[in-house]
This record gives structure tokens, C-alpha cells and sequence, in this order.
């Protein structure tokens, strides 16, 4: 199906920092500031190395007080919202046609524990109603619809590593349908005490603070991440596209469906240093042009949002950003030109799942 | 807005409390039955026992999946078989699957918190079913459907919305068939949840009702086979319903509660009217969320009264108690089935009309006749979505 989507803004939050400059800054020196996440086990006291992220700045855009009872998971959400609408110049205008989806792989993970936690340190009778109502996956799509007065459509999805690209799907059919005049479109997931505990557990060894690898598809190097990525989408209609455009966006499975991939494109793939997922990407390895910036911004399963955002960031300044991670064939360590290729982010899930979403200035 | 060319439905498959099969649920609709009762899936430590009503799930408990997919699992089979397809027909097709849900797309589980917060490593089993559960992939997985998969967890709206996605993804030529629909379980989680909102109520369900104090949950899996007209011409398959137009909207208003005067709900009307081509003296009927909350049936109740006064309406969750994400799905298939037969059931739960609200349910079964009817869902966050669904040519 081909599309012509104009990516019209960017609002981005991670471990790199906040906003565009932040993630551009990133990109060019190839580094982002890593945190420990502590958290509690069976054991004692535990820490992971993670990319964590700082909502600091959603003070500018909400007052502290109506914050009071929004968790992370959804103030990332609508940092990420807000952001995305103030660079692509939608902060003051009418959002009654604005449409709002959001992809998580996990949901509130942090309230839905409290929610879990309050049953079992008080009893049935003593559950959460604060938590329970902030569990729900769509959460955040509600908190930034409420805050934005935006009336339009608003869809969550949860596929875990596919939601971004199942997801991006639905943002472009409504722009296609003409439901909407503009789609607010992220991805966000966070980390939390149960997060840590099961990588700890299902990973095992993993604690030690080493440089991600994700090209290097035989060695478990991933860390994990949380953050928000948001796009402000438009139809392109032959309109200027300073980020450029999605034009293609497939979801499939191997076994028995075609992965489309143009022969010049340049590939960021959504390897995250994730060994049993290396696999996947190992067919790819030989491609002209490839890079993953994974190691900006950690694993997590809505990555392709971040991916999508890096690709859009280079459409703006034409040309691709260093690779993090080097690789054999990926790209240098220096910009290269775009040189009017087109980008594709490629992401690999669970038994063969995949999904693509090609980009073109 | 664009007009929507109509998507057809060649197959239904339900599976809650009011049957294990869709004929079995419509002759319990029909005859005015229910069945709510106290959980018997798990345990609760309240002092009340609010009823709940448990699907027929006659499949043996798998340590793989959570019952959420099995619950999908079979509502799919059925749908299929009564398109007419096999999994091994459908190889080579372009089949996407579109699920709403809440509870399928769950990434804790309370055992293994229990566990963990007794100090103890619990075991990783309950982490791996979930991993391996969220509802779409197992449909995938089970049939071998190599399309587009999306799970939709937009809470109580998720199968409606599900439905009007799948339906798009035909309309683009994305697929040649999507299984398309909701499923939900029952659990402790939402049973907690739900009471801790104090939404609950702790005798049968009573939609529209002067007297209605909450919901009772439910649980099961309703799923619709859409199907592209190309696929449909190569077999000359009739179809046994239209998806016809589909519309939502934000409320923008609160997390929990919906708008009071239901802006979004209308919204959400005039887009799936307006993209059916179709007007508000068409419709045969509405099959109305009506969860039994005095704030939900208030504000449906005067939104039904303003924009389609003469449209008799119901709710069929005095017969399945909300199954949340599933509800859409499953109402979407009461919805087709109702107008095959040409009536409606009563609007079980209802007795005596409540004056603050300006437009009361069916109260026996009731002829209809027209050739469209609607099916709409409200939603924690705010969401409100329609479907404007057509009688089949059979």
C-alpha cells in the first residue's frame, strides 16, 4: 500500500534527554548518558544499567498540580505529545480533527504493580482504585487527550515489539480516510521494579554495564530503555514535508508473507542487542547502508518509535548519523549524505513477526 | 469524511455466559435467560459477592495461553467454520487479525507478584503464558495468518473499535480477510478493580433501570469474519452482514466518567452515520453499551433520545454481564443476528423506568424491521465508538 504521510513534528524523551535537540545531539556524538535502575529482589538489592527517562520538562507545558496523579508511564506520553505539537507548530492550534494513537509493548508496568501491590498489602477490599484506572493501557492516549482538548479518535495498541508499526498502520489509514486532519502517533514504554526483576531473571548475567553491541547479532549486550517517541503526522498532499514522508508501513510474518524491501534503502534495524532476536536481523547484515541506534535510547519494544524518529531527524538534515555501534557494513563514523535513498526501519518480533516502515525525504 | 464502501461479514463465532455457540446465545437471548452468578475461576475476600458471568470455555485449561486467547481461539474457529474456511484454505491469503481487549494484554500477573514480594523467585511460567498471549498473535499463530496483527486495548470500546479498524484494512486492500472482534476473561484483577470504583452492583444487572447500581462483569470472545469483495466473488460466498460505517471520538473529558451530556458519543454517531451514507430513520435498531452504571445509561439514554428518538434501543448485558474489551466484538455479532431474525430481545434487567432518564430500552422481544442497526461501546478514557452495521443477503 503506498501512502504519503508528512511527518510534521517530533517530541522525544529518553535516556539521551529531552526533545529534538536532545536526540540530535545524541546521534552526532554517538553516546547517551546511562542510569542504574535499582530495584528490590528475593536476594537484596539490585541494579541494571538502564536508559531512563527524565518528564522534568512537562512542567513547561502542564502545572505541577494537575500532574499530581498521573504516573510516569503517561507523563512520558504526554511530554512526548506536547513536545511533538510545539515543533511542528500545532501547540495553540484547534486539535477538535486531532486523532491520538499510542503503541506500547507493556502499558503502566509501575501501576499496574501498585495496583497488584495494594491487593496484596491490604487486602481485596483495599484496592487501588487511583491505580486501577491508571493501569489501563490507554491510559496515557486518555491523560494527553483530556490535557490537549483533543476530541478526535484516540487508539491504543499493544503487540508488544510490533505495536509501533501496527500502530503507524492505523495512524495513516485514518489519515488516509480523511478521518482526522493530523495524528498525534508515539510509542512509549517505561521501566519499573517488575521490568528489571524478569530481565534479570529470563537474562541472566546481564548486570554488568557494557557497551550495546546490536550488529553484533551472537552477543547478548542489550540494555534496557523507556522513553516516549512521538510523531505529529499530516497528509502530505504534495505540502512541504520537512521531516519527510512515511510512504510505505508493512506488518507481516515471514512464513508467508513478503517482506518488501526496496533494494537502495538505507536499513536502521530494530536490533537491540537482544541475542535470541539477532537472528532475525543476520540476513540483513550484508546491506550497503545500515545502522541501529538502539544503544541511544536501550530496549524496548516500541524502539521502532525512536527509529522512526532518528529516520525523520535525517530526512530534516539530509543526511544519516553516525552509527552508535559500529558493524561491519553499517554506516561510518562520520554523517554520510542521504543522497535521495529512501530509510527503512525494520523491526523483528517473536516467531517471525516483522514490521517496516519506510521513510523518504 | 469519507463514504466507506460496505465490508462484508461472512462469518460469526461467539462464545459467554449466554452460550458456547452463537445459536446457542441468541436462543438464550431470545427466551430471556441469564445466569449471573458468584465467581467460581477464582477466589475474592470481599464481604459482598458480586455476581459475575463465566463463558462456557468447554476447553481443557492449557498452561500456555491465558484464557483470554483461548476464549478468542474458539469464538474464531466458529466465525471461520461458518465462512466456510479452514486454516489450510486461507494459506496464501493475505489475513490480517484485529482484537480488542483489556485483560488479554496484561504483562503482570498476581501469583508471580505474591511470590516475589513474599521474598521468594516465583516462577517465570505465568511471565512466559503472557509473553506468548497477547490475543492477535494467537490468532495468528493458531491459524497461520502471516498479515497485519493488532491488539486494540482502548478498554471498554476495544472490540467496537477493533471491528471498524478491520473493516479499514479491507477497504485499503491490506487484506483479503480479517478475523476481527474482541475477547476478554474474567480475573481478580478486574474484579477488584471494578469493585474498588464502586461501579459494581451486587445483584443481577439492570441496564436502564431506575434501580441500576453497576455493572456485573462477564467475560467471553466475539468475532467477525470480513471478508474482501474480490474473496467473496471468487466463491460466491453470501454475506451474513455489512460493516457499513464506523466512528469514534474522545470525550477529552475525564479518565473514568463519561462526558455528561455525551459529546464525544455523538461525535462518534454523526462520523459512522455520516460514513454509512445512511440516516438516523434507516436504523432497525441500537444495540446500546447500557453497562448498568447510573452515569453510563444516563448519558446514553439522553444521547439516544436527542439524535435517534424513534430507534428503539437495548442492552444485551443483562445476558453476558460487560465483557470489557470483548463486549464490542461480541455486540457486533448480536447486532448481525438480531437483524438476520428480524427482532430484538428484551433489554433483560429492566423494569421500571428511571425519570432522570429520557428514553427506556425494549422491554420484551421485539420485531424490527430496516436493514441497518448500530452497535455502540463507551470507554474508560473518554472513548466512544460506533458501528453502523448491515442485514446480510441470505
Amino acid at each position: 500500500m503506498k501512502l504519503d504521510i508528512a511527518i510534521s513534528g517530533i517530541g522525544v524523551v529518553g535516556g539521551f534527554g529531552c526533545g529534538r535537540q536532545a536526540l540530535a545531539s545524541a546521534l552526532r556524538s554517538g553516546k547517551s548518558p546511562r542510569s542504574k535502575a535499582s530495584f528490590m529482589t528475593p536476594d537484596g538489592p539490585a541494579e541494571l544499567p538502564a536508559y531512563l527517562a527524565d518528564t522534568a520538562q512537562l512542567e513547561r507545558f502542564v502545572p505541577k498540580r494537575e500532574l499530581r496523579r498521573i504516573d510516569h508511564f503517561s507523563r512520558m506520553a504526554m511530554l512526548g505529545s506536547f513536545l511533538a505539537l510545539e515543533d511542528g507548530g500545532m501547540l495553540d492550534a484547534d486539535r477538535s480533527r486531532l486523532g491520538v494513537v499510542i503503541a506500547t509493548g507493556y502499558g503502566a508496568t509501575r501501576t499496574t504493580f501498585s495496583f497488584l501491590d495494594s491487593v496484596i498489602s491490604g487486602g481485596d477490599a483495599l484496592a487501588s482504585p487511583t491505580h486501577f484506572s491508571s493501569s489501563v493501557h490507554n491510559a496515557a492516549a486518555a491523560h494527553t487527550s483530556i490535557l490537549l482538548k483533543a476530541t478526535g479518535p484516540s487508539l491504543t495498541v499493544s503487540q508488544f515489539e510490533m505495536s509501533v508499526p501496527s500502530a503507524l498502520l492505523t495512524a495513516c489509514l485514518w489519515l488516509e480516510e480523511e478521518r482526522v486532519d493530523a495524528v498525534l502517533f508515539g510509542g512509549v514504554d517505561e521501566c519499573g521494579e517488575l521490568l528489571h526483576y524478569c530481565w534479570q531473571r529470563f537474562i541472566p548475567g546481564t548486570g554488568a554495564d557494557q557497551p550495546m553491541c546490536p550488529l553484533d547479532f551472537e552477543h547478548q549486550s542489550a540494555v534496557a530503555g523507556e522513553g516516549a517517541a512521538f510523531l505529529l503526522l499530516t497528509r502530505a498532499a504534495g505540502a512541504a514535508a520537512p521531516y519527510g514522508r512515511i510512504c510505505q508501513v508493512q506488518q507481516g510474518n515471514v512464513v508467508g508473507g513478503a517482506l518488501e524491501l526496496p533494494g537502495d534503502a538505507v536499513l536502521f534495524l530494530g536490533a537491540d542487542g537482544h541475542r535470541e532476536c539477532g537472528a532475525a536481523y543476520r540476513e540483513f547484515s550484508g546491506a550497503a547502508s545500515l545502522s541501529a541506534y538502539t544503544p541511544l535510547y536501550g530496549s524496548l519494544p516500541v524502539g521502532p518509535a525512536f527509529d522512526l524518529a532518528v529516520a525523520a531527524l535525517s530526512c530534516r538534515e539530509d543526511q544519516l548519523f553516525p552509527a552508535p555501534c559500529g558493524g561491519s557494513r553499517s554506516l561510518g563514523t562520520q554523517p554520510e549524505a542521504l543522497a535521495g535513498r529512501s530509510i527503512c526501519c525494520l523491526k523483528f518480533g517473536t516467531e517471525g513477526d516483522f514490521g517496516l516502515i519506510r521513510v523518504e525525504k | 469524511m469519507m463514504r466507506h464502501l460496505p465490508v462484508a461479514v461472512t462469518g460469526l463465532g461467539c462464545l459467554c455466559a449466554a452460550g458456547a455457540t452463537l445459536p446457542d446465545c441468541m436462543a438464550t437471548l431470545f427466551a430471556g435467560r441469564r445466569q449471573p452468578k458468584a465467581p467460581t475461576l477464582f477466589t475474592t475476600g470481599h464481604a459482598v459477592t458480586y455476581p459475575v458471568f463465566e463463558a462456557p470455555l468447554a476447553e481443557p485449561e492449557s498452561a500456555e495461553l491465558l484464557r483470554t486467547s483461548r476464549l478468542a481461539l474458539v469464538a474464531a474457529a466458529e466465525a471461520l467454520a461458518d465462512a466456510g474456511w479452514t486454516a489450510d484454505a486461507l494459506r496464501g491469503r493475505r489475513v490480517g487479525v484485529c482484537l480488542g481487549t483489556t485483560v488479554g494484554s496484561t504483562t503482570s500477573d498476581e501469583g508471580f507478584c505474591r511470590e516475589l514480594r513474599a521474598g521468594r523467585h516465583p516462577d517465570l511460567a505465568p511471565m512466559k503464558r503472557i509473553l506468548k498471549s497477547n490475543p492477535a498473535r494467537s490468532l495468528a499463530r493458531e491459524f497461520g495468518f502471516s498479515g497485519p496483527c493488532q491488539t486494540i486495548v482502548n478498554a471498554c470500546s476495544s472490540g467496537t473499535d477493533a471491528v471498524g479498524q478491520g473493516a479499514a484494512w479491507i477497504r485499503a486492500g491490506l487484506c483479503d480477510l480479517v478475523l476481527a472482534g474482541g475477547a476478554d476473561e474474567l480475573g481478580r484483577v478486574t474484579y477488584n478493580g471494578f469493585t474498588s470504583l464502586m461501579i459494581t452492583d451486587e445483584s443481577p444487572v439492570k441496564p436502564f433501570d431506575k434501580n441500576r447500581r453497576g455493572l456485573n462483569l462477564g467475560e467471553g470472545a466475539g468475532i467477525l469474519v470480513l471478508e474482501s469483495e474480490a474473496l467473496r466473488r471468487e466463491r460466491s460466498k453470501a454475506a451474513c452482514g455489512f460493516v457499513l460505517g464506523y466512528g469514534s471520538a474522545c470525550d477529552a473529558h475525564h479518565l473514568t466518567a463519561p462526558h455528561p451530556e455525551g459529546l464525544g458519543l455523538k461525535r462518534a454517531l454523526a462520523e459512522a452515520l455520516q460514513c454509512s451514507g445512511l440516516t438516523a430513520d434507516e436504523l432497525a435498531f441500537v444495540n446500546a453499551h447500557g453497562t448498568g452504571t447510573p452515569d453510563n445509561d444516563r448519558v446514553e439514554s439522553r444521547v439516544l433520545s436527542e439524535v435517534l428518538p424513534q430507534v428503539p434501543f437495548l442492552s444485551t448485558k443483562g445476558y453476558t454481564g460487560h465483557t470489557l474489551g470483548a463486549a464490542g466484538g461480541i455486540e457486533a455479532v448480536f447486532t448481525l443476528a438480531c437483524l438476520e431474525q428480524g427482532r430484538i430481545p428484551a433489554n433483560v434487567g429492566f423494569s421500571e423506568p428511571d425519570p432522570e432518564l429520557p428514553a427506556t430500552p425494549v422491554r420484551e422481544v421485539t420485531a424490527v424491521s430496516g436493514q441497518a442497526a448500530l452497535s455502540e461501546s463507551l470507554a474508560f478514557g473518554g472513548n466512544n465508538a460506533v458501528l453502523v452495521l448491515g442485514k446480510g443477503e441470505s
